[in-house]
């Protein structure tokens, strides 16, 4: 365990370096300046010059590299160049709302999509089979921005089931979990439809093998096979692709953020690249990077709890 | 911040994570747990902000979001009543002008304090603010709006403060009314908070900054002390919905109650047939324009110039894609200014007269850019407008370009043409000095590198007479009109949607809102 943790550690400091290295060279390389961002139209010549030397941006982009990476290994992240904030603090300030939207997203979207694919897996080519994957067709082919308006139509607005914003700004649990149904809702449908077209495909492998022939030859009872013998060995692929949403889900709500009016990590890296705030946009991408390798390492380690053979690695 | 509050948010957290028993779930679920408690509900105006705060320092507040949250917490020395654009008393209870036009003295309110105990208001924190802008290590966008017209500020007094200009200039207040840079300061805070100040406003105005979540809302509560008279809500909540159709639900759901800078015609439809809503609208003061980069060929010569006018139909834009929701314009001021004229050349659709002016201009197969930013409604809006261009013979390619990636290629001066809208104070300098004058690039809005009205605009700043100055106004009006260097597409036009429990409400002319006037019923 101690050298698997280690692995791990190396592993995100070398993430860590990469993504920081190339988010540096690559918001230097797009068009804009901060400093003419921020004094917009009635900017004067002495005063970008000015604002760039604040900024320390008349620098070689090498030496500003050099300079950020020193102040980063002693974990200062800079501060936003549009607020004055510590960059880290503003980056932190949104994760709550990501990971909520994330967590939930999920576990809807587990919750509808495993069942609805092993339902699916177990009656292929009759017509339950056929409804679901057209669900789940729409479902991936819908843009969750629109699926996020119709909710807002449909369960807010006619129905009246929920507020139209998907943030609260009172204090509360049910509240705060009645703002969150609907965008919660909305990610989770829409991610449900690829675990559900997975969990489907994972399924029909499994139960096309000797194995399950042998266990249905032999009278197993169906229920018994569908979920002791075959989901077992499906699960790995499942668990696969849930740990690649998550952590797509944490940075690529953005849309969802957006429809619904909440706060959070995509809204806020976006914002930053929009007024190249820099230093805002690296401790953003930098904490995405961590968040991947570890919801990876997660899964590494639940792969080894549902298939034994993996977990001497 | 009270520590009072801070206990009372604890408290309330701990006995509700023991009433639910809900430890876990709300590690799960930690949105909330940042929040403010509840305040009564009824006493709470909630206001639609369409994207995030990010500056609330007055030397370099941009974007209309900022500047209304501003708006409720700075005073000016003079403002523009809202309403009728006058200049009328703020922070300053009178003023005078000497002859020369080159001092202005104001005489200052009395018994004034700042927000949260940072002492009384003096001549001194007018001096401040101004010298803070001109000073080139603040890095204030507005240096360039006062930097060369004040060459000193005096303090004879703690209630008067004397400025002295370099040259005469009759039109000095517009620079010291509350907006952007003539918001004032506190010395004390500003010294005191620091690098932090940017998000930690401290004003004399109505209303107090209280709290800010990132990319959620930000809160304002009452100033009880404030010197027209407290506020008759207690809390004012801006909530920042980025997306126009799900704020519109959400202001018919009475979730919100202000909704203001629509922009979607379809939303402004929509609200306009909602019973319970009102819809108010006026002429905002700005035009959005289409700017002719005169130094690249051949768009020299006048007659191009005239041609792309005539070619492009503004009418059918106007009434077509955005359903008469804006003015045509005659120049590139608007009917929100009084010293806007009609009496300028006029460029009707007139798409024959259009290939004519190129054929006598000897051009065919002539290539045109126009640059965009990728915002509503600018990058739309030039579709139908490429669409006119191509019928008279005028390739036309569209380049929409994210905000900084536009300012940036706005600024290296090798666009042909951009789209650009000038919004600000109803200061007839800043559209016209801002779009004309040879200073204002680079960087700057001058792309088309016009100079045919620099003696006008000089002229102008030193005519102490009212009435001449309104006629040399009409005559740069008449000037760049004629020389065409910026092409006026349409006038626009500001709506501003509430419910009916909002009374009292005056929208100004420059997209921005300020609510001190409304008083809430309860419904």
């Amino acid at each position: 365990m101690p050298r698997y943790l280690a692995r791990c550690l190396a592993q995100l400091l070398v993430t860590a370096i990469g993504v920081v290295t190339i988010t540096f060279f690559l918001m230097r390389a797009i068009p804009g300046d901060p400093a003419l961002y921020m004094l917009g139209d009635f900017a004067t010549a002495d005063s970008v010059a000015a604002l760039r030397a604040k900024l320390g941006l008349d620098r070689p982009v090498i030496e500003q590299y050099f300079l950020f990476m020193r102040r980063a290994a002693t974990g200062d992240l800079g501060t936003s160049v549009v607020t004055g904030q510590a960059a880290m603090t503003e980056i932190l300030n949104s994760v709550p709302w990501s990971i909520s939207l994330a967590f939930w997203g999920m576990a809807i979207a587990v919750a509808l999509g495993v069942p609805l694919g092993i339902v699916s897996a177990s009656r292929q080519g009759t017509w339950v089979d056929s409804l679901v994957m057209v669900i789940a067709l729409g479902g991936i082919s819908f843009p969750v921005f629109w699926l996020g308006l119709v909710a807002i139509l449909g369960l807010s607005h006619w129905a009246g089931l929920f507020p139209t914003l998907g943030a609260s700004s009172a204090e509360g649990f049910w509240t705060a979990a009645h703002h969150l149904a609907l965008p919660a809702l909305v990610l989770g449908v829409s991610v449900a439809a690829y675990i559900a077209r997975l969990t489907r495909s994972a399924m029909l492998e499994v139960l096309g093998q000797d194995y399950i022939r042998v266990a249905r030859a032999m009278g197993v009872p169906e229920r018994r096979i569908l979920y002791r013998l075959a989901l077992r060995n499906a699960l790995v692929p499942i668990l696969a692709v849930i740990s690649v949403t998550f952590a797509w889900a944490l940075g690529n709500a953005i849309l969802v953020e957006v429809v619904f009016s909440r706060p959070g990590l995509g809204s806020t890296i976006m914002k930053a690249v929009l007024s190249r705030d820099y230093q805002l946009v690296q401790a953003g991408l930098l904490l995405l990077a961590g968040a991947v390798v570890l919801v990876n390492t997660v899964f590494d380690v639940l792969y080894g709890v549902v298939d034994p053979r993996l977990r001497s690695r | 911040m009270s520590i009072t509050r801070k206990q009372a948010q604890s408290i309330n957290r701990r006995r509700l994570l023991g009433a639910i028993g809900a430890g876990s779930a709300a590690a799960a679920l930690p949105g909330w747990v940042g929040d403010v408690a509840a305040q009564p509900q009824a006493k709470q105006l909630r206001i639609r902000l369409g994207a995030d705060i990010s500056i609330l320092d007055p030397a370099k507040i941009f974007q209309i979001e900022n500047q209304s949250v501003a708006a409720h917490i700075y005073n000016g020395l003079v403002k523009y009543d809202a309403a009728t654009n006058r200049i009328v008393p703020d922070l300053a209870t009178s003023w005078t002008v000497s002859s020369d036009a080159k001092t202005y003295t104001f005489k200052l309110r009395n018994g004034i304090t700042w927000h949260k105990n940072f002492g009384p208001f003096t001549a001194d924190d007018v001096k401040f603010s101004f010298d803070r802008v001109i000073d080139p290590a603040t890095g204030s966008a507005y240096r360039g709006q006062v930097a060369d017209i004040i060459k000193v500020i005096e303090v004879p007094d703690p209630t008067t403060v004397r400025f002295v200009l370099s040259a005469p200039n009759a039109e000095f207040l517009h620079k010291v009314t509350a907006f952007n840079q003539g918001w004032i300061v506190s010395r004390k805070a500003v010294t005191e908070i620091g690098d932090k100040y940017n998000l930690n406003p401290i004003g004399t105005g109505p209303f107090m900054f209280s709290r800010w979540t990132a990319g959620s809302e930000v809160r304002l509560t009452a100033n009880p002390d404030y010197f027209e008279g407290a506020p008759k809500v207690a809390e004012i909540v801006m909530r920042v919905i980025r997306d126009e159709t799900a704020a519109a639900i959400a202001l018919e759901k009475r979730e919100i109650d202000i909704f203001f800078a629509l922009q979607q015609p379809e939303v402004i439809e929509r609200l306009r047939r909602t019973t319970g809503i009102k819809m108010l609208d006026r002429a905002a003061s700005n035009t959005l324009n289409l700017v002719l980069n005169m130094t690249i060929k051949p768009l020299d010569d006048v007659r191009v110039r005239r041609a792309i006018a005539h070619a492009i139909n503004r009418k059918a834009l106007i009434d077509g894609y955005f359903r008469g929701t804006k003015y045509p314009a005659d120049t590139v001021l608007t009917s929100a200014f009084p010293e806007n004229t009609s009496d300028v050349p006029h460029y009707a659709y007139d798409p024959d007269r259009a290939r004519a002016l190129l054929k006598e201009a000897g051009v065919s197969g002539m290539r045109f850019d126009i640059a965009t930013p990728a915002l509503n409604p600018y990058d739309k809006l030039v579709v139908p407008i490429a669409n006119d261009l191509n019928q008279v013979g005028i390739q036309t390619t569209i380049r929409v370009l994210e905000r900084a990636a536009y300012g940036q290629a706005r600024s290296s001066g090798n666009v042909q043409s951009c789209v650009t809208a000038v919004v600000g104070p109803p200061d007839p300098g800043t559209p016209l000095v801002t779009l004309f004058a040879s200073k204002s690039f680079p960087p700057g809005l001058n792309t088309a590198r016009y100079s045919g009205v620099d003696n006008l605009l000089a002229s102008v700043a030193t005519e102490l007479d009212a009435t001449k100055r309104k006629a040399i106004y009409g005559d740069i009006l008449r000037k760049s009109m004629t020389d065409l260097p910026v092409v006026p597409l349409y006038a626009d036009r500001l709506f501003m949607a509430h419910t009916d429990a909002v009374e009292g409400l005056v929208q100004n002319s420059m997209f921005t809102v300020q609510a001190y006037s409304v008083t809430l019923k309860a419904s």
